[in-house]
């Protein structure tokens, strides 16, 4: 049995679950951070324990924070597009700015004995552990995190 | 998110309740450096009833121990959640911070 939920999308009876494509943008400003992953985290709740909706809303928001401050500069005249769905056990986050990209590989590891005591540098390292699969498009803009639920 | 401060047996035990993260780090920092103003010596952190960090949380514990050191101070955290626990051995950080189980254990450490 189907039911249309209140944003649209469609829940099934189904172990893992299954819900269409939600998109939606937020403008470049730190307390949309937030509001992003809670939005997310509202939709997968009856599919994952807590130890998941944890890493989720962890990768979520380093994502979103790193398109607002990195990407799109804090400029709030520019968006994050942002677009989940389930399909059967995965979840599939994507997260796109309007900046000219990054190389994920270049980033310096926050684990070593050099970098270590920086200040900043942990977030894209935190998705990559957290996350079953991470894409990046040819660009940089958009990252695709996986997880398998 | 709240840190609240007492005294003892000569320590400062710092219990920080809720999330450690983008918002609330500006915060956590000025309450610690009011202490490090003070060139506390020993600073005990209950983590007990810290539900999230983020890469911002992380960093600004790191800067707080940086800080401390400066003037030889010593900082131990405690009662860590699994899942807390867990994003400090993922960016290695277990490896800087002086992590115990509990308060009892980093007061007998200290002594």
């Amino acid at each position: 049995m189907l039911n249309l939920g209140r944003l649209g999308f469609l829940k099934s009876n189904d172990r893992h679950g299954k819900f269409k494509k939600v998109s939606f943008k937020v403008p470049s400003e730190i307390k949309y951070i937030k509001k992003s992953s809670s939005r997310i985290l509202r939709d997968l709740a009856p599919f994952a324990d807590e130890s998941t909706l944890f890493d989720v809303r962890l990768c979520v928001e380093e994502a979103v924070r790193n398109a607002i401050v990195h990407g799109n500069h804090c400029d709030k005249s520019l968006s994050v597009k942002i677009g989940y769905w389930l399909d059967g056990p995965k979840l599939v986050i994507e997260v796109e700015d309007e900046g000219k990209g990054f190389d994920y590989k270049k980033l310096p590891d926050p684990t070593d004995n050099e970098n270590i005591l920086r200040n900043s540098g942990r977030g894209v390292y935190l998705i990559h552990h957290l996350m079953d699969e991470v894409e990046y498009n040819d660009t940089g803009n958009r990252v695709t995190m996986m997880r398998y639920l | 998110m709240q840190v609240r401060t007492e005294n003892k047996n000569g320590l400062v035990v710092c219990q920080v309740d809720g999330e450690i993260d983008i918002n609330t780090a500006p915060d956590i920092k000025k309450a610690f450096d009011k202490m490090i103003s003070k060139k506390e010596p020993k600073i005990i952190v209950n983590l007990s009833k810290v539900t999230y960090v983020d890469s911002s949380g992380l960093a600004t514990l790191v800067e707080i121990l940086k800080n401390m050191r400066s003037y030889g101070g010593k900082m131990k955290l405690t009662n860590l959640s699994p899942k807390v626990k867990s994003l400090f051995e993922i960016t290695k950080l277990e490896k800087l911070f002086d992590i115990l189980i509990d308060e009892k254990d980093a007061i007998e450490t200290f002594v």
